[in-house]
């Protein structure tokens, strides 16, 4: 059995919202996920999906509990340690892609390895790294000169440049249409597979649960379900706890 | 090397054209003005000296043992030949004149005028005492007369006294006796000023010396080729002096006239201060603004692991950048208005007057800026490190950027 790389044990994260008062988004959150995992978070909106790995790629730390990435207690690293954590072995794929708009396609992943302080072949690097998903070509355009699909894969080439243990997406497919989302799901379990990358998403798009080996569903802030291989198709999954199914896009 | 950092911050500086081009011309012009002020600080500096060189003061001049404390006029040099020969010999001396003063009474008939008396050698004394030229009645001494006495205005008309006229002169003596002679005005001289037309009253030196029974001269003046040059030809003429006479500069010869100008530059440099910092607020406000616009994509920075040193780095990149463009326009606009204000000064007749003076010292109303390489090292100096300074706060916000918040805002 491979070894856990985020545990979570009673993980609870309240906001403020006004004064006096505050926002129960984490209640005792207990998970374990374990090295190269294709893990999909489900819940409605507001059960706390984006909270959870927000917290565990160390963007934040939780109010209560305990939570340990990659061996580190999250909660007792300072800034600099949490910036180092996720410059050295996490990577990000956003929604809203969120990448750099004055760079090119091949920039925007060379930016990382040059954080990580890569010099030498970090451009052949950044290259193969695009190629491999399909990019090669793109590569010197200015990011406004891609499509979202195109965009999305940027951002995971971004993501997995520098080889991270752990790879965050937060409704990576939210603003693809259904055959880019298809791909980019594909392109994600295929760098799982032949890298042994782990790969948390959340998401509401059935299809890209229909992807996930081990399906967590989020309600209120709580872990309701949690099954690897679920028997039940992805649109009942989250027909069950109430997340509209969207019409797929052309 | 950051080279992809560096790309990201040129990039970023040309994202909002409008902003940054009004940034780069708000510390042009700031840098302009801090130049245009410096520039006329330095000017003063040259002006003090010309100052010195005109008035008589001397750049250098030797006094005696005991002068620079007590500044007594009865005061001689122990060996004034000695020390003028020294002087002489020095490269970079152009003029050097020997001076006998003295206190005394001027008479003509009831009117009475206590004046300083300057013995000079009229020959040298027109090259280094610019007044002289401004002989309105009469002429300036000649080189072998004796009893010939030139005086300013306000002396000619307080004692009621015109050209050809006889004046009694009392002093006294060496040995504290009371000693009179007779003088006959040969030239009034008019400067425009009152004050300094006070302090104009010459005759040969060895009328002095007959007048007050104390041999030799009691300072000894030294006008400089450059005079840059004063401490270093102080140092060097300091050990051939003869024993207890000793160099002077001109700030410690007229302290009080150098206080008058570092006041000035003092108000100069205030003004400049408050300039720089209004155009620092100004860009600091929009360097604000610009990170706050992209507090989004500092989260995602910070998201993929930037650390808050390599933000602010990032951040006082860009400001560079804006920096250096601003002090290439402001060295594209001030060179030709400094280049200006060294060739035609500033005129400040209109306000002051041909003859504007300060104890005593006629001022040139003309100020000439200065003009050389130090502008260039300045303007960068000035525009960087006020672009800089500007930078440090919007800096230190984009580090404190907490990513999840801002990214959680963003959605």
């Amino acid at each position: 059995m491979s070894e856990a790389i985020v545990v979570a044990r009673g993980v609870t994260k309240a906001f403020e919202a006004g004064r006096h008062q505050q926002v129960w988004a984490l209640r005792g959150v207990d998970l374990e996920v374990r090295a190269g995992e294709f893990l999909a978070l489900v819940g409605p909106s507001g059960s706390g999906k984006t909270t959870l790995l927000n917290l565990v790629g160390a963007l934040d730390v939780p109010t209560a509990g305990e939570l340990v990435v990659l061996g580190q207690r999250v909660a007792a690293l300072s800034r600099r340690k949490r910036a180092l954590l996720r410059l050295t072995s996490l990577g990000f794929v956003f929604q809203a892609y969120n990448l750099v708009p004055v760079l090119t396609a091949l920039e925007n992943v060379e930016f990382v390895l040059e954080l990580q302080g890569v010099s030498e072949g970090r451009r052949a690097r950044a290259r193969d790294v695009l190629a491999d998903l399909g990019l090669g070509a793109l590569a010197d355009r200015r990011i406004n000169e891609l499509s979202g699909g195109q965009q999305q894969r940027v951002a995971v080439a971004r993501a997995v440049a520098a080889r991270p243990r752990l790879v965050l997406a937060d409704e990576p497919t939210a603003n693809l249409d259904g055959e880019n989302a298809e791909t980019l799901m594909h392109l994600m379990r295929d760098l799982r597979d032949r890298h042994g990358m782990t790969f948390i998403f959340s998401t509401h798009d059935p299809r890209v649960v229909s992807h996930a080996v081990r399906v967590v569903t989020l309600v209120d802030g709580r872990v309701a379900r949690d099954e690897d291989k679920p028997g039940e198709a992805p649109h009942e999954i989250l027909a069950g706890i109430g997340v509209p199914v969207p019409a797929q896009k052309a | 090397m950051a080279w992809i950092a560096t790309r990201y911050a040129a990039r970023t500086v040309g994202r909002n054209l409008r902003r940054t081009a009004l940034s780069v011309l708000g510390i042009a012009i700031g840098c302009v003005l801090a130049l245009f002020m410096e520039s006329l600080n330095r000017g003063r500096g040259e002006l003090f000296a010309r100052v010195g060189s005109s008035s008589g003061i001397g750049h250098v001049r030797i006094v005696p043992a005991g002068w620079r404390v007590r500044r007594d006029q009865r005061l001689r040099l122990a060996d004034w030949e000695a020390d003028a020969a020294a002087a002489r010999s020095l490269p970079g001396v152009a003029v050097v004149t020997a001076r006998a003063r003295a206190q005394v009474l001027l008479a003509v008939g009831t009117h009475v005028v206590p004046v300083d008396v300057v013995g000079v050698d009229p020959a040298v004394e027109a090259r280094t005492f610019r007044y002289v030229q401004r002989v309105q009645e009469g002429r300036y001494l000649r080189a072998t007369e004796s009893g010939a006495l030139v005086v300013g205005k306000t002396i000619a008309d307080r004692l009621s006294a015109g050209v050809d006229d006889e004046v009694v002169a009392t002093a006294v003596g060496s040995g504290g006796d009371i000693q009179s002679a007779m003088f006959r005005i040969v030239g009034i001289v008019s400067t425009g000023s009152d004050d300094a037309d006070m302090s104009v009253c010459q005759v040969a030196r060895g009328d002095v010396e007959r007048l007050t029974g104390l041999s030799g001269a009691g300072e000894v003046s030294l006008v400089l080729d450059d005079f840059r040059q004063a401490d270093a030809i102080r140092l060097t003429l300091a050990p051939r002096l003869a024993p207890g006479d000793e160099a002077l500069t001109l700030p410690e010869l007229a302290p009080e006239i150098q206080g008058h100008f570092e006041q000035d530059a003092a108000s100069a440099r205030f003004v400049s201060a408050v300039i720089l910092l209004i155009v620092l607020l100004g860009v600091a406000s929009a360097q604000l603004a610009a990170v706050l616009e992209r507090r989004r994509e500092f989260a995602v920075l910070s998201a993929i692991g930037m650390s808050g040193a390599r933000l602010i780095t990032l951040v006082v990149q860009e400001a560079l950048m804006v920096g250096a463009a601003g002090a290439l326009l402001a060295l594209a606009l001030g060179l030709p208005i400094v280049w200006r204000l060294a060739r035609a000064g500033l005129d400040f007749r209109r306000y002051l007057g041909t003859s504007y003076a300060f104890q005593g010292v006629l001022l040139d109303p003309v100020i000439f800026g200065d003009f050389g390489m130090w502008i260039v090292p300045y303007v960068f100096l000035v525009a960087i490190g006020a672009t800089v300074g500007a930078s440090l706060y919007p800096a230190w916000y984009a580090a404190r950027t907490d990513p999840a918040v801002a990214l959680r805002v963003a959605q």
